[in-house]
């Protein structure tokens, strides 16, 4: 009954959309998400539904975040109502991508594959094409291009790629489902605001970001993002210009800081001032000429891979130098981008919970302590890093008698166990292996330690475990 | 600021009872109508986002009490940032200004004098009570606008030392169990038992009932001082401590004996940190007086109470009290000579009452010494509202290197042709002008005297790293800067 209403519809109406039913699948996800107050628990498991439409190679493209943390996953081709189990090939958080297989034989017989397009021009028509709001048929929205710029992606929370919004509605549902101009994508429909922020304002991945995440894994392999790991600021101040040694002709840009452990560390100092970058010349408002338009200069970055180098030219100390430099990966800087598909981790110690401190974490437990906040915040601004390679924080107490006294310490930085430095919550779990009579407990900037005796952790360990359900001790 | 905080916990907690329990009778004349006084206190407080211009007026209402000396007493935060006090007297409306004599806003009291001596004739002084305890009943008096004497009863139900309203002071407070209505005027109110002063409320909370008193030791200490030629208000140890209930923790120490506190932060320069106290050692006792695990001493007259009372209050800057402590296994003796804080060396003040901001325009650029009245100009949540790096650097002020001096920072730009480009950058952290190392505004001003080819130069720890105008063209606008914002002056040190 339902593929003969379908049929009908397609027949009698939708004449473009045809071809697309051919290539459309409608994604349903089971995931589990980690709940970072109780670590070893496996998490509250929930549902949803998303689209994502075949292209060439057997491949299933659909958004990063309709398949996260997903536990089982099925696919229906629009039309056949079966769900044909899939799993994730390829999954890129930082750009919301993912690449989806179904292993059944002749799934893909009779699918057509869709071919990427390119950007699409201001004002002209796209048709979004999804299952909004959980319905199980095809639906299709139209809109125009309103504007083609740099978004952050809700997805990771940290990153800002190319692209193009819509004034087509983009709900949930819509989500990993291909946006079509001239029967080619020019996107994958992924983010939009709900109503009472702003209306008819729906995103797209446009076609570079999707090529990118396409060449990425041609290795087999994803590598995320480089980026320069620099910042920079405008130059429109005339002095600023002349005391750098800058005409009046609106190019330029001033590096403010240089992120250690990032691509341009030791290349690139604070006060250089940016004039091109791989040959193209950087405006006073940090954009260069591409595809006959300006974007942001970071977009010469976004299409590069691990491995690749950028070139620079630049004025240091009003003196003209061209720097190479070798793009590698993002660390730290992750640290502040939502993760998915990781099992938190964790060490349980005489009841004492510790953790690594990361954006999933400071959301779960939303801490107020300053001296953390300040620790996650600037982390990499102030190059905490260097001291820290991980922020391990005493992020709960399973109360029992043997910690009666550390419920002061919660959620501070674990600085010490007996005189060694933490650097990452492994040596934690190390120290804590190691017998001794006491457990000397040092948090950053608190004068006492916590003091936990051998004896007492050991009679309270299995009284503990039960008692709260801690079903693993550490995951590492 | 915290004076502003307590003035809304009255203003807003009084209102939500009024009506819910009948007042009690007033009770024919007692002794207090005739050393009972209104207090009108006019204030305005600097606006620090603005540091050239105050907030709008406003009038805060108390009640002062005389005492002996032609002194009337009330609380600090009644004349914070007065620009005028004015005395009326309860039953015929009488008024007469007034100046303040002495202020302490630690402790959160001041003395009152009014200009004309002559106006106190007929009042008489109130004496002060001894040997309350708790249990014992006592009276908050109120003024009806008829200026009839209001009278509430309640029980004393602890005699603690408890937080004063700023910079964490911790002094002996009464605290009051009493059903408290909403009356004009109830900024300061005294609280008296039989016709004596027991000491002055200066919170209370309408839904725990529950008043706090500045109680008569504080008062007997600040009015001790205010007799010496040189106030030397309240000292204070500098060290923070812990708690030593933990038994692993007095195992690990080797700890025998029954009681002490573990040091757990000692303040650079504070008298701890000169006689040589540090982390880790543990507090027996403080003046021969054994001290308990929680770091109580047992008093004489007020039972066990936190051993700070005995060096900020009934010990005087200038004393020496010694501090036996325990470290490393072995028990010493150190003096500490106490003193109240150096203000001086502070990096971020956490108040500034009667003061001006210090601040300096540069071109456009607002230069300001960070403190916290500027961070909870963002309000109640400023923690969390204020620029984060601000926020952190005024938390962590004890941790920065000792030579760090005052953390210098621009406020704000204001937007001008010689500030093009920079309209959106505030409350940045400066560290160089014109190549040189900046520990204060003052050093701001000299740097700018000297600037680099012609250009004023200024570091910033954070991005965007470097700010850079023209000397000569800011020279030759500071006319047009000052008439097109209206600044009275560019600066104020």
């Amino acid at each position: 009954m339902f593929r003969h209403l379908l049929v009908a519809v397609i027949a009698t109406g939708l004449v473009q959309a045809a071809p697309v039913a051919k290539s459309l699948v409608r994604i349903e996800t089971t995931s589990q998400e980690p709940d970072y107050k109780t670590p070893w628990s496996p998490g509250e498991v929930s549902g949803g539904v998303g689209a994502g439409f075949i292209i060439s190679g057997n491949r299933i493209m659909t958004n990063a975040h309709v398949v996260s943390n997903a536990r089982f996953l099925t696919v229906s081709k629009e039309g056949d109502p079966k769900p044909h189990p899939a799993k994730v090939v390829h999954i890129a958080h930082d750009c919301d991508l993912a690449i989806l297989t179904v292993e059944e034989p002749g799934f893909f017989r009779g699918t057509t594959p869709l071919e990427l397009g390119g950007i699409p021009a201001i004002e002209s028509t796209v048709s979004v094409y999804g299952y909004p709001i959980g319905g199980s048929k095809l639906s299709v929205t139209q809109g125009i291009v309103s504007r083609i710029d740099f978004q952050p992606y809700s997805h990771s929370g940290m990153d800002s790629h190319l692209t193009i919004q819509i004034d087509a509605a983009i709900n949930p549902g819509n989500s990993g489902g291909p946006v079509l101009q001239g029967g080619k994508v020019v996107g994958v429909a992924f983010q939009g605001y709900s109503g009472d922020v702003a209306q008819n304002v729906g995103y797209m991945i446009p076609t570079p970001v999707i090529k990118r995440f396409l060449k990425d894994i041609e290795d087999g392999h994803y590598d995320r993002y480089v980026d320069l790991g620099l910042s920079y600021k405008d130059l429109f101040n005339p002095a600023a210009r002349h005391a750098l040694g800058l005409t009046d002709d609106d190019s330029g840009v001033l590096v403010g800081s240089v992120y250690g452990g990032g691509s341009s560390e030791g290349i690139v100092k604070p006060g250089d001032v940016l004039l091109a970058i791989d040959g193209l010349p950087i405006a006073s408002d940090a954009t260069i000429p591409m595809d006959n338009d300006s974007v942001p200069l970071a977009e010469v970055v976004e299409r590069k891979f691990k491995g690749d180098t950028v070139t620079l030219d630049i004025l240091r100390d009003r003196k003209p130098m061209q720097l190479k430099i070798p793009l590698n990966g993002p660390w730290p800087f992750t640290l502040h981008s939502n993760a998915y598909d990781e099992d938190p981790r964790f060490v349980v110690f005489g009841g004492l919970v510790f953790q690594p401190v990361d954006q999933n974490w400071m959301t779960a437990l939303q801490p107020e302590d300053l001296r953390l906040r300040y620790t996650f915040d600037f982390y990499i601004e102030d190059k905490l890093y260097k001291e820290r390679p991980e922020i391990v924080a005493l992020s709960g107490i399973l109360a029992d008698p043997v910690n009666a006294y550390a419920s002061d310490f919660r959620n501070g930085i674990l600085d010490e166990i007996n005189g060694r430095k933490i650097l990452r919550l492994s040596d934690a779990a190390e120290e804590f292996a190691k017998p001794a009579d006491y457990y000397v407990i040092k948090m950053a900037g608190i004068g006492r330690p916590i003091v936990l005796e051998r004896k007492a952790v050991e009679q309270a360990r299995q009284r503990i475990l039960s008692r709260y359900g801690v079903i693993r001790e550490q995951n590492l | 600021m915290m004076p502003r905080t307590l003035a809304l916990l009255l203003a807003l907690c009084l209102p939500s009872m009024a009506g819910v329990l009948p007042a009690p009778k007033p009770k024919p004349a007692i002794a207090g109508n005739l050393s009972i006084l209104r207090v009108n206190s006019t204030s305005q407080a600097y606006d620090f986002f603005r540091p050239w211009t105050k907030k709008p007026p406003a009038t805060r209402r108390g009640l002062g009490t005389l005492i002996e000396g032609g002194r009337i007493l009330v609380t600090a935060e009644l004349v914070a940032n007065h620009t005028f006090i004015e005395l009326e007297k309860a039953a015929t409306a009488e008024k007469s200004s007034a100046e303040v004599e002495q202020v302490d806003y630690e402790c959160n009291l001041a003395i009152l004098k009014p200009v004309d001596p002559a106006f106190l004739d007929g009042m008489q002084p109130m004496p002060f009570d001894t040997g309350v305890r708790v249990g014992d009943r006592a009276t908050v008096l109120q003024l009806e606008p008829n200026g009839e004497i209001a009278q509430t009863l309640g029980t004393v139900t602890s005699i603690s030392v408890g937080g004063y309203p700023l910079d964490n002071m911790g002094l002996l407070l009464f605290r009051l169990s009493a059903p408290m209505q909403q009356r004009d005027g109830s900024f300061t109110l005294p609280a008296v038992r039989d016709g004596k002063l027991l000491g002055l409320l200066m919170r209370y909370d309408a839904r725990s009932q529950t008043a706090d008193i500045i109680s008569t030791p504080v008062i007997k200490h600040f009015l001790s001082e205010a007799a010496k030629p040189v106030y030397g208000g309240f000292a204070r140890t500098g060290i923070a401590f812990s708690i030593t209930r933990d038994p692993q923790l007095r195992r690990y120490i080797g700890l025998q004996e029954p009681g002490g506190v573990y040091v757990t932060e000692v303040m650079k320069n504070s008298p701890a940190d000169k006689a040589g106290l540090k982390i880790k050692d543990v507090i027996l006792s403080v003046d021969g007086r054994p001290i308990d695990q929680d770091g109580n001493y047992d008093d004489p007259e007020w039972g066990r109470i936190l051993f700070s009372n005995l060096t900020n209050t009934v010990f005087h800057p200038g004393d020496t009290v010694t501090f036996r402590v325990f470290r490393d296994g072995n028990t010493l003796e150190i003096p500490v000579k106490l003193e109240a804080r150096d203000r001086s060396k502070i990096v971020s003040e956490s108040y500034l009452v009667d003061k001006a901001p210090r601040y300096v325009v540069l071109g456009g650029v607002i230069f300001m010494e960070l403190s916290r009245p500027y961070l909870q100009e963002w309000g109640g949540d400023w923690l969390k509202d204020a620029p984060q790096r601000l926020v952190f650097l005024d938390a962590f002020q004890n941790e920065l290197p000792e030579d760090r001096g005052k953390v210098v920072f621009i406020s704000q730009i204001l937007p001008t042709p010689d500030t093009l480009g920079y309209e959106r950058y505030e409350n940045l952290v400066v560290s160089k002008v014109n190549g040189k190392e900046i520990r204060s505004l003052n050093d701001v001003v000299e740097a700018a005297k000297t600037p680099v080819d012609g250009f004023q130069k200024i570091e910033l720890e954070e991005d965007p790293g470097l700010i850079i105008l023209d000397a000569a063209a800011i020279e030759a606008n500071r006319d047009a800067l000052t008439r097109k914002y209206a600044l009275p002056a560019l600066q104020r040190l």
